[in-house]
């Protein structure tokens, strides 16, 4: 495989400057080059989150001892690490992971930083049918991911009937699924308060979206079905090239728009649903972490890589700051993301122009 | 101006009883429309606002689907064929296209390339060519690297020409190019336009004397019918402004290129009410 260097390019070449060619054969990749460092630098910040959620906590574990019980090797700490924080990092990443895609995705198909599976109803979808089956006494984590899945494309397909007048405007898009998830979230409080006592109290620490006592009961499923989804991921990443452009452009170059947004917008549905399945509703990071890829990559679409690892970053990071910053107490790693993820929403609404672009 | 070639010209996009509405139950925009759209020549679309023009350019490009009717491509109908097969052919520039915030004017003219690409062939040596050519063409190769939201309107407006051009099709559909453009960059774009070797042209536009000096095919629309077509020197006249534009006008040749230049009649005060009431019913 060679990487053409811009260096040894001729002096008038035409494919976009910042752009790197992987050519092997008849198959060529273009590679945004700003996007790879970006996604190194994220990947290294990824590293460190995820070695202070091995070694912080309320035993402290040294680096070293912890990676060596991560790598299966004799180690102090096998019990803290292997059992107790392993598991649920694991979780973390994966969640975080498929909540930066699901958001870039569905952001792109409605043109819309707003438009995130967190604000326009679809992990509430999750969230009302997994909520709704507990109560009624369908608590087995292989279930979950069934039902999230249900909910959430449930809930699309609402704000999609609501929203659709022979075309899907990206401002009717927004303000009808920020419509559906307080309805939905009504959904969800009225079962909380019908149930069994002690459900709704389960019920309710996973509606926060929180990694406690979770593990890989819950990460497994869901590193089957992102694995699942990676052919449609990576298709993804090309589609989204022409829908970033306006209706009538990307239709002139051959795009069969319906069913590329369609599809985009299925993906991103059913990781944001899975996820949320998983852990509960990880509020905010798919809202944020797609903008803030993209502003660091400054790519025309939403690079979905650098989502993931952004994704993933946020969640990791919540995670360990809702363990460890009023230990012994333990926050929910949601309220983390939201205590920054709310603040950015409503700076995003003040200064959002209606009818902009993701 | 090159003489374009009279006679029976070979036509591969033509529209047959061609009718046409955004909603189904108005009255039709465009209704029973036969078009040819000759090879090789420029045809230019001109009428009265709302006279279906930029309707019927949106259905040659398939953005439309005709409610009766069909286009044909090479005796296809447009609809039976895949979207990027026609796009391989007929290249669109829509009246008021919307990039995406941050991108290059590289980035942007190299999805022109997008029916000739697939997954796993992102960029090859004719992609290279096609838009390296298309930059050269429009002028904007200095600009490569400039974000397209910097640049003043007339730049904007060649990027997306080059973008339309690097899509290397045959046929290429141009939605009113010179609107919000003054009036050098509008001859500039049309100076453009015209001198598209073997590339076969159609343009909507509102200024007859620039459709009059630029078409070789000149199609004149009104009430969702064409009125006349023809080259520019036999069909505009006098009468022809009155009928379709509903004004009272001289037509004179063009100093400088010999095409009819139409220069309307003295201003008036402001116009006796009988006087207007006898000429539009």
């Amino acid at each position: 495989m060679t990487v053409t260097e811009p260096r040894d390019a001729p002096p008038r070449r035409a494919r976009p400057a910042g752009y790197g060619l992987a050519r092997r054969r008849r198959a060529s990749f273009l590679l945004h080059r700003r996007a790879g460092v970006v996604a190194l630098i994220l990947l290294a910040l990824l590293s460190c989150a995820c070695l202070a959620a091995l070694c912080l906590g309320e035993t402290t574990v040294a680096p070293d001892q912890a990676l060596r019980a991560v790598f299966g090797r004799p180690s102090d700490a096998e019990f803290v690490v292997g059992v107790l924080r392993l598991p649920r990092l694991t979780l973390a990443l994966l969640v975080g992971a498929a909540l930066g895609v699901a958001g870039a995705l569905i952001q792109a198909v409605a043109r819309n930083p707003l438009a995130s599976p967190d604000v326009i109803g679809v992990t509430h979808g999750a969230a009302a049918v997994t909520v709704t089956a507990m109560t009624y006494g369908l608590t087995s984590a292989a279930a979950l991911p069934y039902l999230s899945v249900t909910g959430g494309l449930a809930a699309a397909a609402l704000v999609y009937l609501f929203a659709w007048r022979g075309g899907l405007h990206a401002g009717r898009f927004v303000l009808i699924g920020i419509g559906i998830a307080v309805a939905l979230r009504s959904v969800t409080q009225l079962f909380l308060t019908k149930g069994d006592h002690q459900i709704a109290q389960q019920a309710t620490v996973w509606m926060t979206g929180s990694f406690n006592g979770r593990g890989y009961d819950q990460a497994q499923p869901l590193a089957w079905a992102l694995l699942a989804l990676l052919p449609a991921v990576l298709w993804a990443a090309r589609a989204q090239r022409a829908v970033v452009l306006d209706d009538d452009t990307a239709t002139a170059l051959g795009v069969r728009l319906g069913r590329t947004r369609l599809g985009l917008a299925t993906v991103g549905v059913l990781l944001a649903a899975l996820a949320t399945g998983a852990a509960g509703p990880v509020d905010f990071v798919a809202l944020l972490a797609p903008q803030i890829a993209r502003r660091l990559t400054r790519t025309a679409q939403l690079p979905l890589l650098c989502s993931a690892l952004a994704g993933a970053v946020l969640t990791v990071t919540a995670d360990v700051l809702a363990r460890t910053l009023f230990a012994p107490t333990e926050l929910a790693a949601g309220v983390v993301t939201a205590a920054v993820g709310a603040p950015y929403l409503l700076w995003l609404i003040v200064t959002h122009r209606t009818g902009g672009r993701a | 101006m090159s003489p374009a070639e009279t006679g029976p010209a070979t036509a591969r996009l033509t529209a047959r009883a061609l009718t046409l509405s955004y909603d189904e139950a108005a009255r039709p925009i465009v209704d029973g429309l036969d078009l040819a759209v000759p090879d090789g020549q420029v045809t230019v679309i001109v009428g009265p606002n709302a006279c279906g023009k930029s309707t019927t350019l949106r259905a040659l490009g398939r953005l439309l689907k005709p409610r009766g009717g069909a286009v044909l491509l090479d005796g296809q109908e447009l609809s039976t064929l895949p979207t990027r097969r026609i796009a391989q052919a007929i290249g669109l520039l829509p009246q008021s296209p919307t990039a995406p915030e941050a991108i290059t004017v590289a980035d942007l003219v190299s999805r022109g390339r997008q029916p000739h690409q697939r997954w796993w062939q992102q960029w090859s040596e004719a992609d290279e060519r096609a838009v390296t050519e298309a930059m050269d063409r429009t002028d904007v190769t200095a600009l490569a690297d400039r974000a397209v939201d910097e640049l003043s309107g007339g730049q904007r407006q060649r990027v997306w020409i080059a973008m339309a051009l690097a899509q290397e099709t045959d046929l290429l559909l141009l939605d009113e190019p010179t609107t919000y453009l003054d009036i050098a960059h509008q001859v500039e774009v049309l100076n453009l336009v015209r001198h598209l070797p073997g590339r076969t042209v159609v343009a909507v536009l509102h200024d007859l004397n620039q459709a009059a000096r630029y078409a070789d095919h000149l199609v004149a629309m009104k009430d969702g019918r064409i009125v006349a077509r023809g080259r520019p020197g036999e069909i505009v006249t006098a009468e022809l402004v009155r009928d379709v534009f509903g004004l009272d006008a001289l037509v004179v040749p063009d100093p400088v290129t010999g095409s009819p230049l139409v220069v309307p009649a003295a201003p008036t005060a402001p116009t006796l009410p009988s006087a207007r009431e006898a000429r539009t019913p």
